[in-house]
């Protein structure tokens, strides 16, 4: 049973179609792998699912519902959480402050003008907790535009699991590491989305063979290809388009 | 941090201060501290808008005018008024006119929020200036009636007396200020800084946008129109040059020189134009020259205004001291 399936999906910018009848299954409990050359639509497919865009063609199904049209915030509401290519959290605030943003909207807290937020120990405690789980709890109360790049990447990747959502869409959540911080990062995108239905968009082949359990490959917008990593590691097809175009 | 104790401490000492202010310094300063004060409440609820939330309105002298003429067209024209209710009606005049623009505003990018602030600021002006018999255009309306505060039967407190008008107000202007203080500090102050910071990710927690935009909208226009009702009563006056884009201005004007991250920044700038008007009037006409000169200064040397100076000369001791 898919959680989240996209049916003939296109999306036109101005005359170029960035997705081609995309139709993306993704199972519960999976990590299912995105994976294309740049500018193969990845990002677009993952904005559009998330309501970023209305398609131009086809629809979104999540948990069975059509989605098509939902909004970033009803997605969220659903039980969707994403991450940014480029890092996306609320510069000025803390890291403290930036979890505990997810933490509120996860709790409903949205529209309390008549308690403080200082007060409400639950809320600080969790948020707490998540900032030790992501190696944070040391950069509590700095601002997350002085964060460095890895902390700050650990940061935007917790950011779209705080609010506990059913299924997570981190878009490359290693870009611009370094190895090292790669390495640690893909550590704890595997400790926190253990179990969790996660959508993956990643360009190092050797995390994505190693976390995925599926693989989905887009090319100029279209799926190339869906299959396992062993699967995927032999098509030919996928080869030639490629991992043939990486090596360039 | 401050403890607890040093911040009773100065609260007291400031309450003290306010109580005993008529008494030490008269009714002309008397005169001037509520003026300030109105300006203060004014500038801390743009400051919502702008400094908090950030969004720039070049308008917001509708919601002080309509506040204010809500409250005098109300005194005008019903008899025996209580003066409370004469202050929620310019309080509900403001929210109305926030809960119809919020609409038509709480969608649009920064920019578009702006102008379209300063096209409806111009009409609300022209408006006040045209619609005579409502507003008395040019001369406004003036010396209606100013109810004293009572409860029948209790006690009556004349209000055209300065110092009993300088208690009230201060009550009022006090209490609406705290109220948003301590909205700053609530979950939905959270959300206020993080549109200003991310409005995108904001979204992308699951929170509504527009929705939260437009509750802030509502606040800062109600608030705004407190000062209105307040200045209204004070001034036994209101007419439509309290609407003109200038009005608008200044606000903005107060909440850079004191510091525009801060919310206390625009209570620091309001008292230093009232300083500055007070000084500067006792030897030139031209005030804005000099208001102007100076803003020019602390945009261009202290861009985060005094609140911001504070803390930079505050680092640069401490740092020394560390030397
Ligand atoms: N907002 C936009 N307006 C116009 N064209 C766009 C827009 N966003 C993306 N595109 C175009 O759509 C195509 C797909 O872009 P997309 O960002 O989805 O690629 P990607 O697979 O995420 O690439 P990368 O690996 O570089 O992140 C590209 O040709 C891009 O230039
Ligand atoms: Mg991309």
């Amino acid at each position: 049973m898919s959680i989240l399936e996209t049916k003939e999906l296109s999306h036109d910018f101005k005359g170029l179609w960035a997705l081609r009848n995309v139709g993306l299954q993704v199972k519960e409990g999976e990590r299912h792998a995105i994976i294309g050359p740049n500018g193969a639509g990845k990002t677009t497919l993952f904005n559009v699912i998330t309501g970023t865009y209305v398609p131009s063609k086809g629809n979104v199904f999540f948990k069975g519902n059509d989605v098509t049209k939902a909004k970033p915030n009803e997605m969220v509401r659903l039980g969707m959480g994403r991450s940014f290519q480029i890092t996306s959290t609320f510069s000025r605030l803390t890291a403290f402050e930036n979890i505990r943003m997810a933490v509120l909207s996860k709790r409903g807290i949205r529209f309390n003008l008549f308690k403080q937020v200082d007060k409400m120990n639950d809320v600080t405690e969790e948020t707490d907790a998540i900032l030790k789980r992501i190696n944070l709890d040391g950069e509590r109360d700095i601002p997350a535009s002085a964060l460095s790049y890895g902390k700050s990447r650990s940061l935007e990747i917790s950011m779209a699991l705080a609010t506990d959502p059913d299924i997570v869409m981190l878009d490359e959540p290693t870009a611009g590491m370094s190895r090292d911080e790669t390495h640690t990062a893909v550590e704890l995108v595997r400790r926190l989305t253990e179990g969790k239905t996660t959508v993956i968009i990643e360009h190092d082949m050797d995390v994505v063979f190693s976390l995925a359990d599926r693989i989905t490959v887009l090319h100029h917008g279209e799926i190339l290809a869906v299959g396992t990593p062993g699967e995927i590691e032999k098509n030919q097809e996928v080869k030639d388009a490629y991992l043939g175009e990486m090596e360039v | 941090m401050m403890n607890k104790t040093t911040k009773w401490i100065l609260w007291s000492v400031l309450l003290v201060f306010l109580i005993i202010y008529p008494l030490v310094f008269g009714i002309y300063y008397t005169n001037v501290f509520v003026t300030f004060a109105i300006a203060a409440l004014y500038a801390v609820a743009i400051q919502m808008l702008l400094g908090f939330t950030g969004f720039l309105s070049f308008g917001h002298a509708m919601y002080f005018g309509v506040g204010a003429y809500g409250t005098a067209i109300a005194l005008v024209h019903i008899k025996g008024l209580p003066l409370i209710v004469s202050v929620l009606f310019g309080f509900a005049s403001a929210l109305l006119l926030a809960l119809v623009m919020a609409p038509l505003v709480v969608r649009l990018s920064v920019t578009a929020f702006a102008m379209i602030h300063m096209a409806f600021g111009m009409l609300a002006y022209t408006l006040a200036l045209k619609l005579r018999n409502i507003t008395g255009g040019e001369d406004g309306i003036g010396a209606f009636p100013i109810p004293p505060l009572r409860i029948p039967g209790v006690f009556s407190i004349d209000m055209t007396d300065p110092t009993n008008f300088y208690y009230f107000a201060m009550v009022i202007l006090g209490v609406s200020i705290w109220i948003l203080w301590f909205v700053t500090k609530t979950p939905f102050g959270c959300l206020m800084v993080g549109i200003r910071d991310n409005a995108n990710r904001i979204d992308y927690l699951g929170f509504k946008l527009p929705q939260t935009k437009a509750v802030l909208y509502l606040l800062v226009g109600g608030f705004a129109g407190i000062a209105g009702s307040i200045f209204a009563l004070f001034q036994n006056l209101i007419s439509a040059m309290e609407l003109y884009i200038m009005h608008s201005f200044i606000q903005i004007m107060q909440i850079m020189v004191g510091g525009i991250g801060s919310f206390f920044g625009p209570i620091l700038g309001a008292g230093v134009f009232a300083v500055l008007e007070e000084l500067t009037s006792r030897y030139t006409q031209r005030v804005e020259l000099v208001i102007g000169l100076i803003l020019i200064l602390v945009i261009m040397y202290f861009p985060t205004g005094l609140i911001g100076m504070y803390h930079h000369f505050k680092t640069r001791f401490f740092t020394r001291q560390a030397d």
